[in-house]
């Protein structure tokens, strides 16, 4: 495994958790909670475009472990830890059967299909009494040991979660992923099952979408079908393009920028959709490689001009 | 048989809006190579200014047929307007590239979908009837309204067809399509190509839009519903194939409509849904897509 | 034969439409163990289709195709790629954006198990390559020559018993012809392995390879070594005498 730069990681966990024992204002740690979901789903996302396909299904599989952690707090009753691993578990199965037919396509299929299966998913569940219908089902609650920890519990694991997927990203899996995005048949040819490769690649990021899922559960306490669209999908593209894609801070760094600047432009009575649309549309055409990328160009060309 | 027949009518007058709004994803894909997410925009931009327009023109005293023909080249004429300020301020930068484009037709997506919400309000806005009564067909019935709308989508489709196969811009259009590099080195420009190819997009789709405006319950969200069919259509039918968002279209409407009659309309969109994982387990780009 | 010279790839009949276009027509073909094969041919004679044929790129439109005594008429790339054929491809056949040593790596993956292994065989590879100096560097980067030498350090770092090599000469200078060559004889005299060569460059096709088979309009046109091949008169009308394409 390549160097995992560890102690940069332990201290930006340590910072972040920080942080969320020393918030007491419930607005500011909603507005964590959001972030932090925000980041898991965003490299959850990011996690596919390593092997060059875009995944819009990834709103599905939030809606997935929510909807499957909701289910297991309010129908069968159960603790929350397990409604928590639930979550992924039963998004990383579904991904895997789901992954399994449609990633024999590439490109624009993989993509309008993905998006297809998010809105059929949706239907779904507004048809299912079980699960709601189109009201959604409530009180999906925290245990009470766990009140006014919740920032603390969301952001530990989504960290852990996001960490688990850089080692993955780091080690010679994470190589294959990005042999298959440059040259597909390369990899095949020495003997990598590509589709395996691609079907292990993309339940990772389903899971991890599924768990974020189920930490929107908790934290929103409700959930209904409206918020499992593909807008889901297209706010974390945001967070991945204005943040940069090429490394894992981006999406981190994105999430925080827009949705601390969202919640803002919100709070002045603005539209979500067109601000979260003008930042996107902006960072593609200015900002190509993301915020991200603007520093490391500018680290590279100062290196090279050492030279 | 009688309920077959009309069930068929009305697949066809359904089909006939999603192969219009289909045939500008596809040509756009098969140009361009790119999946333009804001192609709903510009068919609700049409219907919303024809929606718009109609009952503004009628109020002024202007008999309804020549007021909705007014209102048609208006909203085409906005939604055309709308696609070439798209294309020059962003989709240009973006020929070939399957993501950037994506992306960027998204936040357009966002932010159209705020704008229009904020000019026209969420109200939905009635049409006033055009073409008033009733025709026979076969036994099933069909309004002179939807009628006219499957013959106009007919005559669209047809021109289009000749367009691209007997003139010189049509038959560049398909080169560009099948092999960009090679149309290039004949001397085929390919950015005006791309221009074209975009602009040809939206007309269809602001036509579609603006056929749809008098049968259809018109918001700023009409354009989601017919993304997600537009898009499976021609997933079905095979990106960049004209006669594949034909057949996709129909396909469409065709399980829609017996899937509604026969269980419901939600239902029907899930079947529709297994359908395409169906066709793409065994043809993955599409029936008969190439690129 | 003896069991232990059983060949390595052997096709019979292997025929190959697309359309009313025959590319490949009834190709019976065999590849020994221990041997550089050379595959030759103008333009447009079959070359790439024989190539995509027998490494499981094109599925057969009849014939068969034994590779390492297994049938795999019809087989999956992956399949054949596991039996022990590797091939290149004649254009970036590697990685730009990954540096040497990673591109070397994943040559590895399947057939080495754990990260010390691994390391182990890319050092080992690049060796035998002349690429140490260069493992850390973007293979992009580098110039024409050594991107070719990795990405026959990705196909040969999975040690396959049938090397396949799609054109591996274009663009390299003298030095690195040489360079080349002398590679491929290492890889045949101490590791064991045989090296099928699609090439153009006649000169070296002669030196490096121990048999030649030349295609034409998609058949079989003449086998032998290169003394036999470059005497054989339809060779010579076919192919040979044209000595101005390349």
């Amino acid at each position: 495994m390549d160097d995992l730069k560890l102690p940069c990681w332990a201290a930006g966990i340590a910072l972040a958790l920080a942080v969320t024992l020393f918030i007491r204002d419930p607005y500011i740690a909603s507005v964590l909670n959001l972030i932090a979901i925000a980041a898991l789903t965003a490299v959850s996302l990011r996690f596919v475009m390593l092997m060059g396909e875009l995944n819009f299904a990834t709103a599905a599989f939030v809606g997935i472990g929510a909807y499957t952690t909701g289910a297991v707090v309010t129908i069968l009753d159960w603790p929350f830890a397990i409604a928590l691993v639930a979550g992924g578990l039963v998004a990383g199965l579904v991904s895997i059967v789901f992954g399994y037919v449609t990633l024999r396509t590439k490109g624009p299929y993989f993509l309008l299909i993905g998006f297809a299966f998010t809105e059929a998913v949706r239907i779904l569940y507004s048809k299912s009494t079980t699960l709601g219908g189109t009201s959604g089902m409530i009180g999906i609650f925290p245990p009470v040991a766990l009140d006014g920890w919740m920032p603390t519990v969301i952001v530990a694991v989504s960290a852990a979660l996001i960490f688990a997927l850089y080692a993955l990203e780091r080690s010679d899996f994470g190589k294959i992923l990005t042999a298959i995005r440059d040259n597909e048949n390369v990899a095949r040819t020495v003997g990598l099952n590509i589709l395996l490769v691609k079907i292990a690649c993309f339940a990772a990021a389903s899971a991890a979408a599924g768990v974020a899922g189920s930490l929107h559960a908790f934290a929103n306490n409700v959930i209904s079908p409206g918020d499992f669209s593909f807008l889901v999908a297209a706010f974390a593209l945001a967070y991945v393009k204005v943040g940069g894609e090429d490394n894992i801070v981006g999406p981190l760094f994105g999430s925080v920028l827009l949705v601390v600047l969202g919640s803002y432009a919100l709070g002045l009575g603005g539209d979500e959709h067109i601000f979260y649309g003008a930042a996107i549309t902006l960072a593609v055409l200015l900002l190509p490689r993301g915020i991200t990328g603007l520093v490391t160009g500018r680290r590279a060309r100062a290196a090279g001009k050492e030279h | 048989m009688q309920t077959a027949i009309q069930l068929i009518l009305t697949s066809l007058q359904i089909g006939a809006v999603y192969i219009l709004f289909s045939l500008g994803l596809t040509l756009v894909f098969g140009v361009m190579r790119i999946v333009n997410f804001a192609h709903g925009q510009l068919f609700a931009v049409s219907a919303l200014v024809v929606a718009t327009t109609v009952p503004w023109l009628a109020g002024w005293g202007l008999p309804i047929l020549p007021a909705y023909l007014f209102a048609v080249v208006a909203g085409v004429g906005v939604a055309v307007a709308l696609g070439l300020l798209m294309y020059v301020g962003g989709f240009r930068f973006f020929q070939r590239d399957l993501v950037g484009s994506f992306i960027l037709s998204i936040g357009l997506v966002l932010v159209l979908d705020g704008v229009l919400l904020k000019v026209f309000g969420g109200a939905v806005r009635p049409v006033p009837e055009i073409l008033p009564g009733t025709v026979s067909v076969l036994g099933a019935t069909i309004t002179n309204q939807r009628l006219a709308l499957c013959v106009a989508a007919m005559v669209i489709t047809g021109l289009l067809y000749l367009a691209l196969t007997r003139t010189k811009l049509g038959k560049a259009l398909r080169a560009v399509s099948i092999d960009h590099e090679a149309a290039m080195l004949q001397g085929v420009p390919y950015n005006a190509m791309a221009l074209a190819g975009f602009i040809i997009a939206a007309g269809l789709a602001a036509l579609a839009g603006a056929l749809i405006a008098p049968v259809t319950i018109v918001s700023p969200v009409i354009g989601a519903d017919y993304l997600v069919k537009g898009f499976i259509a021609v997933i079905v039918g095979g990106l960049g194939s004209v006669p594949g968002a034909i057949v996709g279209g129909l396909f469409v409407a065709a399980i829609e409509t017996f899937g509604s009659f026969y269980f419901d309309p939600s239902s029907a969109t899930i079947a529709i849904f297994l359908l395409v994982i169906a066709v793409l387990l065994v043809r993955p780009k599409g029936l008969l897509g190439h690129g | 034969m003896h069991a232990a010279e059983q060949p390595l790839l052997t096709t019979r009949g292997l025929t190959r439409r697309f359309g009313g276009l025959v590319a490949v027509s009834n190709l019976d073909l065999e590849i020994r163990p221990r041997e550089i094969l050379g595959l030759i041919g103008p333009n447009g004679a079959g070359k790439s289709t024989t190539f995509n044929l027998i490494s499981g790129f094109y599925k057969p439109s009849a014939g068969e195709l034994f590779v390492l005594g297994e049938d795999c008429t019809g087989k999956s790339a992956l399949t054949i790629s596991r039996l022990g054929l590797v091939r290149t491809f004649q254009h970036g056949s590697f990685m730009r954006s990954m540096s040497v040593a990673d591109n070397i790596l994943l040559g590895t993956i399947h057939p080495v198990k754990g990260t010390a292994a691994r390391r182990a065989r890319v050092a080992e590879t690049a060796a035998m390559l002349g690429l140490t100096p260069f493992l850390h560097d973007e293979a992009g980067s580098l110039p024409h020559g050594l991107q070719r030498l990795v990405s026959i350090g990705i196909a040969f770092a999975a040690r396959p018993r049938l090397l396949c090599l799609d054109e591996p000469l274009t663009g390299l200078n003298q030095t690195e012809v040489a360079n080349t060559l002398t590679v491929l004889q290492r890889i045949r005299d101490e590791f064991g392995c045989s090296v099928l060569l699609v090439e153009h460059n006649m000169k070296a096709v002669m030196r490096v390879c121990d048999r030649i088979v030349v295609l034409h309009h998609g058949q079989h046109l003449a086998t032998g070594t290169p003394a036999e091949i470059r005497a054989d008169k339809r060779v010579i009308d076919a192919y040979l005498g044209h000595r101005h394409d390349h």
